[in-house]
């Protein structure tokens, strides 16, 4: 384990009743490190999580943190922070209580708790929230509190579980960029689960693609993005996948062109088309029963389900891993 | 349909407990205040040393069985609420044969197995004191109780949020701070209802101090009996009843905010499989596997001595079984074991009956109107406050004239029925209450009426909690002796069931101990059926 690594997860396998839910997973997470987990529900995301802080078994694999090895470590020795979507506050300890409790089950003293649960309820931004209980916070709210207790101890290493798939859209953006700024701001790594690749790319600083149960791709977002390793991996990632030359082809909607039928590569019949903020979304069913998204300026003509258009696309993504790329 | 109608669902449960218990026992009691005298007159009974003694006792059994119960019960809960996994369904259908048992099948086994002759007591001398008398008593209260605590702690330990324990973990709590901090209270507090329970059951015990230590150790409930059945004093039987009924309100109070508090914990959106947090400490499952042995040990010991003959005397091998066709046993009971066997069955048939529909009628009130339902299952426990023989006493005085000759039958339905009812919907309620509202809410916007949509999502769906509730409400009918033995006995004759012949064989002047010993090993293998059933079907009994 090299000094820069924080977290390193070798041939990590979990079955249930004999189904492999995990297929030796290896990853690194460095220090300051913030990687994000990305793949569809059930892909294996948050036993991956349950498995590194210690809640569920592995079938075989190893979990090295800070330099040491975890297997027979319990959850509670592991320090390692676990935010999951479900807040989980104490109901009845008030919000400066349920923040100091990771620092008294660790037995610091009581004015530095007392100095912790404030400068980490000034960072989540609910300074002087200390003594309202759980029920009188909204969701963000409470998960803003859930993410200072989970910093309060000063762990290393935070693995966050999809923590804001339950917040309203438009808190999540907001809530997404304080999560990030706290993090930095406590020299916290993190591993963040989520099945948004929206969120995902936005947050990470490398990005981990799970397919599966397997990793299957990772790298810095720009180069996933680049380069999908299969066409189930393109179309999670929001590509379409189209016939190529050499075999099929990631495009992106922004790169699909309507034109009259004939004129195109494909043609295809209209299933949906209508205005998205700054542009037009139209769905579209091509004769071999492939279907394509295209996104179109805003001013661009609207087009009535059942028309039949010719599909064109200006350029293309490679699919498959680079020869020598590393998973 | 309107919430006040969608109420309406309510009335014929709440029309049952009233018609059928709440009312005839406050008739019952009145009268028997009025006619003893008042308040004076209660004092007086009260200064009746006899009377004195049997509130002592009832408080001293109370109390011991709760302690025992709970001391035994807690740890089992934990393990089968926390750690059992898949096995829990097999562990819970074992520990619950003792409490389907007739409380006089476990007195008798308690005397077989730690009595001086008992197949334990003979070999070991010092388990003689739990063979008879006090702590024959206490025994027999604990094991039939012991299930109630373990599994009410088990939906105490079910209701704690995974959650919390998953954040208190990886905030570094050890596993007795998880515990203080997470799931200590709400499975204390199983344990706590789980404790009155006993206590009330204990208290209000009839066959156990009867059988097993006679007079000197009788409870209220058997002074009751004794007042109104062998020294002919129904007034003052009457009034002691209504001592019972104030002497119980607390712990019935207490019980039920207990119960509800617990309900509450479990009637939120359905959850996942809880998970299971390894074998479990050490001395939990050494004390899991000490009772789940001492209940095998029990029951094995009746199954045993049912074939051996070893109660006869006689020591041949399956001499009770052969008794069993007898013509004694009908001279000597008034009725013959097959006719036991029918009027057990047929009771028990409609007692399950009777749960079924008023379970399903109430279900949709409890499902549609929820806030307003919310006092029914007090309502239903009712009876835990008035006990078997005042309830068959007030049965018997104010229904008995109405429904006199064969349709007296109904008494005895109406009985066991009430006082199996509550226990055995809850398995139901369960169910019900974690049906998601969307099937139905689709039913009725494709235009079915709501009870018919309620049947075709909600109750189509819990059919397995259904079957359960019915096995276990036919089950407590089975073994319902209290009632059963004073209706069979002066209101209702010739309708003795299986329980009943079973004590009458072994009263002064009969002494078919053989005959005895076989009925008791039948009642063993029909509840042992009866919840093989509800295991192999993957189901549980909820409490």
């Amino acid at each position: 384990m090299s000094s820069s690594e924080l977290l390193r997860v070798d041939g990590l396998c979990v079955d249930w009743d004999g189904r492999p839910v995990l297929r030796s997973v290896g990853l690194r997470v460095g220090a300051n490190e913030l990687v994000v987990l990305l793949g569809p529900n059930g892909s294996g995301k948050t036993t991956l999580l349950r498995t590194i802080v210690g809640l569920e078994r592995p079938s075989s694999g190893r979990v090295w943190f800070d330099g040491q090895e975890l297997r027979d470590r319990p959850t509670h020795r592991r320090g390692i922070g676990l935010l999951a979507q479900e807040p989980a506050l104490f109901p009845r300890r008030s919000v400066a209580a349920n923040v100091a409790y990771g620092l008294e089950v660790g037995r610091r003293p009581p004015a530095e708790v007392r100095d912790r649960v404030r400068e980490m309820l000034a960072l989540v931004g609910l300074a002087g929230f200390d003594d309202r209980p759980p029920t009188a916070l909204s969701g963000g709210e409470r998960q803003r509190v859930a993410l200072a207790r989970t910093l309060a101890p000063r762990p290393r290493l935070v693995l966050l579980d999809e923590p804001f798939a339950a917040i309203d859209v438009e808190r999540r953006a907001e809530l997404l960029g304080d999560f990030r700024r706290a993090l930095r701001a406590t020299g916290t790594a993190a591993v963040h689960v989520t099945h948004d690749r929206e969120e995902g790319f936005l947050l990470a600083d490398r990005v981990l693609l799970l397919w599966e149960g397997a990793l299957v791709q990772s790298g810095p977002p720009e180069a996933v993005l680049r380069r999908p390793v299969t066409p189930a991996v393109a179309r999670f990632l929001g590509y379409n996948v189209l016939p190529g030359a050499d075999g099929p082809v990631a495009v992106e909607p922004h790169a699909v062109r309507l034109g009259p039928p004939g004129t195109g590569a494909v043609d295809a019949e209209v299933l949906a088309d209508g205005p998205t903020g700054s542009e037009r979304r139209t769905y579209l069913l091509a004769g071999d029963g492939r279907r394509i998204e295209a996104r179109r300026p805003a001013a661009a003509p609207s087009l009535s389900p059942g028309t039949i258009v010719g599909v064109t696309w200006t350029e293309t993504v490679p699919i498959g891993a680079a020869v020598g790329a590393p998973v | 349909m309107t919430e006040r109608r969608r109420l309406l669902a309510l009335l014929p449960a709440a029309a049952f407990v009233v018609a059928v218990a709440i009312g005839p026992a406050a008739i019952l009691l009145g009268r028997g205040i009025a006619d003893g005298g008042g308040i004076a007159g209660l004092a007086t009974l009260l200064g009746d040393p006899l009377n004195r003694t049997a509130v002592a006792n009832s408080l001293l059994q109370g109390a011991l069985s709760a302690a025992g119960a709970v001391v035994l019960g807690y740890p089992v809960g934990l393990y089968l609420g926390r750690y059992a996994g898949p096995r829990g369904g097999v562990l819970r259908a074992v520990l619950l044969v003792p409490f389907l048992l007739p409380s006089v099948v476990m007195a008798f086994a308690i005397e077989g197995l730690f009595g001086p002759g008992g197949t334990v007591g003979a070999v070991v001398p010092a388990v003689r004191a739990l063979g008879s008398g006090l702590g024959g008593i206490v025994a027999a209260n604990v094991i039939f109780n012991l299930p109630l605590v373990a599994l009410l702690t088990a939906v105490g330990v079910e209701s704690a949020s995974v959650e919390l324990e998953d954040a208190a973990s990886a905030l570094g709590a050890p596993p007795s701070r998880v515990y203080r901090d997470v799931w200590a209270a709400p499975s204390l507090l199983g344990a706590a209802a789980g404790a009155l329970v006993t206590f009330l059951l204990s208290a209000l015990a009839f066959a156990a101090p009867l059988l097993l230590c006679g007079a000197r150790c009788y409870t209220i409930e058997a002074r009751v009996w004794s007042l109104d059945t062998v020294l002919l004093e129904p007034n003052a039987a009457s009034a002691l009843a209504a001592v019972s009924v104030a002497f119980l309100a607390v712990p019935t109070a207490l019980y039920l905010v207990l119960s509800h508090r617990l309900r509450v914990g479990r009637s939120g959106r359905p959850r996942p499989p809880r998970p299971i947090r390894g074998a479990g400490p050490c001395g939990i499952v050494a004390v899991t596997v000490g009772v789940v042995g001492v209940v095998v040990l029990v029951l094995g010991s009746v199954l045993y001595r049912s074939l051996a003959g070893g109660g006869s005397g006689s020591g041949a091998a399956a001499a009770g079984w052969l008794a069993l066709g007898s013509p004694r046993i009908a001279a000597a009971t008034g009725v013959s074991v097959a006719g036991a066997v029918a009027n057990t069955v047929g009771f028990a048939v409609a007692g399950a009956l009777v749960a079924l529909l008023l379970g399903i009628v109430s279900g949709f009130a409890l499902k549609r109107a929820p806030g307003a339902a919310r006092g029914l299952p007090g309502l239903l426990f009712a009876p835990l406050l008035i006990s078997p023989i005042v309830l068959s006493l007030a049965l018997a005085t104010v229904w008995g004239p109405v429904v006199a000759g064969p349709g007296s039958w109904g008494l005895v339905v109406a009985a066991q029925a009430t006082l199996a009812l509550p226990f055995a919907l809850e398995s139901l309620w369960v169910a019900l209450r974690s049906r998601p509202a969307g099937p139905r809410e689709a039913a009725e916007i494709l235009g079915a009426r709501p009870f018919v949509a309620y049947l075709d999502t909600d109750v189509a769906g819990s059919a397995g909690a259904l079957r359960t509730a019915v096995l276990f409400a036919f089950a407590l009918c089975l073994g319902e002796f209290t009632a059963t033995y004073f209706l069979t006995s002066f209101a209702t004759p010739g309708f003795a069931t299986l329980p009943v012949v079973l004590y009458d064989l072994q009263g002064p002047g009969v002494r078919l101990f053989a005959a005895a010993d076989a009925v008791a090993g039948l009642l063993v293998l029909v509840s042992l059926a009866v919840l093989a059933a509800v295991a192999l079907g993957g189901r549980r009994v909820e409490l």
